[in-house]
């Protein structure tokens, strides 16, 4: 296997909190990690650091072979890197088929001269952009929405628009921030086989969850995150009989 | 009829101005306020060169508003790096900073104005020509404009406007967006004051300050920001009213804060009452609503 995402020796800190404290990670192709850790771990601030959100005080993130810590986000997400968001984050005043155009690979309105001069391929990259978001939609179960207004959905068919909208793009790592928050019933298992999917096609996917059962279902490896630092790696069975993890993980002490 | 022609070029010149700046602050939802010193920019880099270097009119405005189009980045490059609130200061500094050099600068005829501006045509129906031309100008804006955010770019201007942050992150390129509807905006309005100084034949820096900056919000609000027909009625509206108040037959010492009332009133209950302006639809068609923090908070409380 090899590493999709490589971040080391990462650190941030905002004043005297350490959101991320020499993060040394890798998210090979066709793994699923899980990320989990009591409320205020760094999982979040993870991603956001990752995709380029906030700049890391020192470290280096691999995406690749391309090192990407520098760069501003749109590029990032261009070498490889989709996400979602943990409050869903739709363009509120468009409808959902409109939210994933707008993440696919080839943007046919990228610029004005290229409508202006090259109305063909313009037309042709609508054409196959439109195409990839009906088999998303149909994918995540919400082809029969593709007309709303996404800000007109309910919390958890948001969640799975923006899964389908962060695949638009075909990006090598997806960093899925809490993508059951809301959901129910089936919609569980739609997301469930997505996200499995999209790993089995080589893609390395980390998965932010509170819902340690989901994580259990889905990771192939789980990351432990406390205080903006890596405690421990391993199965969910492993991490959870570790003693002192789970009372961190419920309120414990700061381990000495 | 004169008095009614010059009112109509009027009209003209604040359609082209309240468009250009929908654009910007509508569309783009770009908090810039300094939309009247490119106005400035236009006016008097134009009539310079027709009075000190004989260049054609018709060319010197076009000039004029190339010039205005390139001191965008004056606005456009903070607005990579700050948005919303500091934008406003920003720009407000920018304009400020601008107006008081054209104040002091002896060639520009400082606080007096610029006189002598060649006119751009002569004659006896030089007001009808000149009336129709900025027909067909502000009709072009209009247009463009609309051209502008229809379709897959008006898409991204509105998800950039919507969530800059989740814009870029999909990979789409929210710097080029800014910069090309500052330079576009800008150009307009550059335009726009060119022609008026080819008009009316004389500026003054004071016609381009802060006061100019809320009438055009006013017209922007008033008729609806992000919709394609607003600005325009806005303009229309908001350039005949001021004028209309003028057959009361007030005191000046009335007159002139009335209209600033006026203006501010209206921005405010609009603001409060119908924030998607006369002509804005309820739902997702721009207005007001489609940029303003309590749409935003809307649609997080009702994610939640």
């Amino acid at each position: 296997m090899s590493a999709i995402v490589r971040v080391e020796d990462l650190h941030k800190s905002f004043g005297g909190i350490v959101v991320a404290d020499d993060v040394n990670l890798s998210f090979e192709a066709g793994e699923i990690v899980g990320l989990i850790g009591p409320n205020g771990a760094g999982k979040t601030s993870l991603f956001n650091l990752i995709s380029g959100v906030i700049p890391p005080d020192a470290g280096s993130i691999f995406v690749e072979s391309h090192r990407v810590d520098q760069l501003p986000m749109h590029h990032r997400a261009r070498i490889g890197l989709a996400r979602t968001w943990q409050n869903t984050r739709m363009f509120h005043s468009m409808s959902v088929i409109d939210n994933l155009l707008i993440a696919t690979r080839r943007y046919p309105g990228e610029s004005l001269a290229r409508i202006l001069f090259r109305r063909r391929s313009v037309d042709a990259f609508r054409q196959e952009a439109t195409e990839k978001a009906m088999v998303l939609l149909e994918r995540v179960g919400l082809a029969d929405k593709m007309h709303e207004m996404a800000i007109e959905l309910s919390y958890g068919q948001q969640k799975r628009i923006g899964l389908a909208r962060a695949l638009m793009s075909d990006a090598a790592c997806l960093l899925l921030d809490e993508p059951m928050a809301g959901v129910e019933g089936q919609a569980y298992e739609t997301i469930i086989r997505v996200i499995r999917e999209e790993a089995q096609a080589g893609r390395a996917v980390c998965v932010v969850e509170h819902n340690i059962s989901f994580i259990r279902d889905i990771s192939d490896r789980t990351v432990f995150m406390f205080n903006g630092c890596v405690l421990a790696s391993g199965s969910v069975d492993e991490l959870t009989r570790d003693s002192q993890l789970t009372d961190l993980y419920f309120g414990g002490e700061h381990p000495q | 009829m004169e008095y009614i022609l010059t009112v109509m070029v009027l009209i003209g010149i604040n359609v082209i101005l309240a468009t250009s700046f929908n654009l910007i602050l509508g569309y783009g939802g770009l908090m810039s306020v300094a939309h009247p010193i490119f106005y400035a920019i236009g006016a008097y880099c134009s009539g310079l060169m027709a009075i000190h270097l004989q260049i054609p009119v018709p060319l010197s405005i076009l000039i004029g508003a190339a010039i205005a189009m390139l001191l965008s980045f004056g606005v456009s490059l903070p607005s990579l790096r700050v948005s919303g609130d500091y934008l406003v200061i920003a720009s407000i500094g920018f304009q400020l900073g601008i107006l008081h050099v054209i104040n002091n600068l002896e060639f520009t005829g400082a606080a007096g104005g610029l006189t002598n501006i060649p006119v751009l045509n002569e004659g006896p129906s030089r007001s009808l020509v000149f009336v129709l031309l900025i027909a067909v100008v502000a009709a072009c804006a209009v247009m463009l404009v609309g051209w502008i955010v229809e379709g897959d770019y008006g898409r991204a201007i509105t998800a950039m406007r919507n969530d800059e942050e989740a814009f870029s992150a999909l990979g789409r390129n929210a710097m080029n967006i800014k910069i090309v509807l500052f330079a576009i905006g800008s150009g307009m309005a550059g335009l726009a004051g060119a022609l008026y100084a080819h008009y009316f034949a004389y500026v003054t820096p004071e016609q381009f300050g802060i006061f100019t900056s809320a009438a055009l919000l006013t017209m922007v609000v008033v008729g609806g920001a992000a919709t394609t027909w607003g600005p325009l009625v806005g303009a229309v509206l908001l350039t005949t009213l001021p004028q209309a108040i003028t057959f009361l037959g007030l005191p000046v010492s009335i007159m002139a804060p009335l209209q600033g009332v006026i203006y501010t009133t209206l921005v405010i209950s609009f603001l409060f009452a119908r924030p998607q302006g006369l002509t804005g639809g309820t739902r997702g068609g721009g207005g007001l609503e489609a940029w303003s923090a309590s749409a935003a908070f809307r649609a997080r409380r009702k994610a939640e």
